[in-house]
């Protein structure tokens, strides 16, 4: 079944507050992590277009790497 | 010493050979008898010592684009190496990469301020003292001039001085129990710092002695942002690293699908 639209942009954001909300470190290391991606993708490529996308794709992979290290310590935290 | 002047006229070629005495000779190549052949052969080989130099174009080294495959001229890249250790950015404008220069100079001089902002100022300092190193320094340093005066002022603090650069706060290491210092920045830190009263020194005249450790007063004070600042401008000068290197051997670039498909064939094979 299909959420209103309005509970479809809350939920998430909802979620994401909470995160934050028990790893405080997250709000601190988002930025950090944007600047990483940044930086690796400038160093990548030399096209300002190229750099951009470049960011974008590294800020995905990085997210999603850190993410999942965050997701295991969290587990294991939950479990200890 | 023999000139030569080569002239074309009329489909022919005449080569006029002048000496220092001024006597010139003249040769017209589509009427070559034997002894005119055997004087030009004379000639090229007298012509080839006394000619000047054939100058050379300068070697250029220029790196590839992985983007369109065109050629960046890297001019002098260890200067653009260390230009971009000083200032973040600084050597890849001196290669004339303006987009590039500017992005990573803001990015990276932006992240090194907000760390210190979130650090009130004080997580850039310089210490190797044994217990108390500062191994963070040594990333931090990768900003280049920025984080600079930390050293001077450490220098400065840990020398006959016992006060940092002209008795600034400014990047000044952390005091250790009982470090001397001199009368006047004691009273600089009873001024600046509101968790430092006169009572923590001994007076020891000429100087003063601090009898508690100023390290625990900020960790005290500024609880996990003393951590995040730090974090934030060691990160500012490690990724200057990759700039640097960058402005040294350009664009690191990144494998195309032929390339993958190349070394897929070779793995199979």
């Amino acid at each position: 079944m299909m959420l209103p639209l309005p509970e479809m942009i809350l939920l998430p954001c909802a979620l994401f507050a909470s995160l934050l909300q028990r790893v405080p470190g997250i709000l601190f290391g988002l930025p950090l992590v944007a600047l990483a991606s940044l930086i690796f993708a400038a160093t990548h490529h030399e096209d300002p277009a190229e750099i951009r996308f470049g960011t974008i794709h590294w800020a995905v992979w990085l997210g999603g790497i850190l993410g999942m290290v965050l997701a295991v310590v969290l587990l294991l935290g939950w479990l200890a | 010493m023999l000139t030569k002047n080569v002239v074309r006229k009329n489909g022919s070629i005449l080569f006029n050979i002048g000496t220092e005495e001024g006597s010139d000779f003249c040769y017209r190549q589509n009427r070559l008898t034997l002894q005119n052949r055997i004087f030009i052969g004379r000639f090229f080989f007298v012509a080839k010592q006394f000619s000047p130099p054939v100058q050379q174009p300068a070697a250029r080294i220029v790196a590839i684009s992985p983007d369109d495959g065109s050629a960046i001229d890297l001019r002098n890249p260890a200067l653009a190496a260390i230009l971009s250790w000083c200032l973040p950015g600084l050597g890849q404008l001196y290669q004339g990469r303006t987009y590039k220069g500017s992005l990573c100079m803001a990015a990276i001089l932006a992240t090194f301020f907000v760390g210190q902002w979130l650090g009130d100022g004080k997580v850039v300092y310089a210490s190797w003292k044994p217990g108390e190193t500062r191994w963070a320094f040594i990333c931090q340093a990768g900003v280049g001039v920025v984080a600079l005066p930390a050293l001077v002022q450490s220098l400065q603090l840990n020398s006959a001085a016992r006060e940092p650069l002209l008795a600034s706060v400014f990047m000044a290491p952390p005091l250790t129990q009982g470090q001397y210092v001199t009368q006047k920045y004691a009273d600089l830190l009873v001024q600046h710092d509101p968790d430092i009263h006169a009572d923590d020194f001994f007076d020891k005249p000429p100087l003063r002695q601090f009898r508690t450790d100023q390290l625990s007063i900020w960790h005290h004070r500024m609880g996990k942002f003393f951590e995040i600042g730090t974090l934030y401008t060691m990160l500012a000068g490690m990724l200057n690293v990759l700039v640097i290197f960058d402005a040294w051997a350009g664009p690191l670039g990144a494998p195309t699908e032929e390339d993958r498909q190349a070394l897929r064939g070779k793995k199979m094979a």
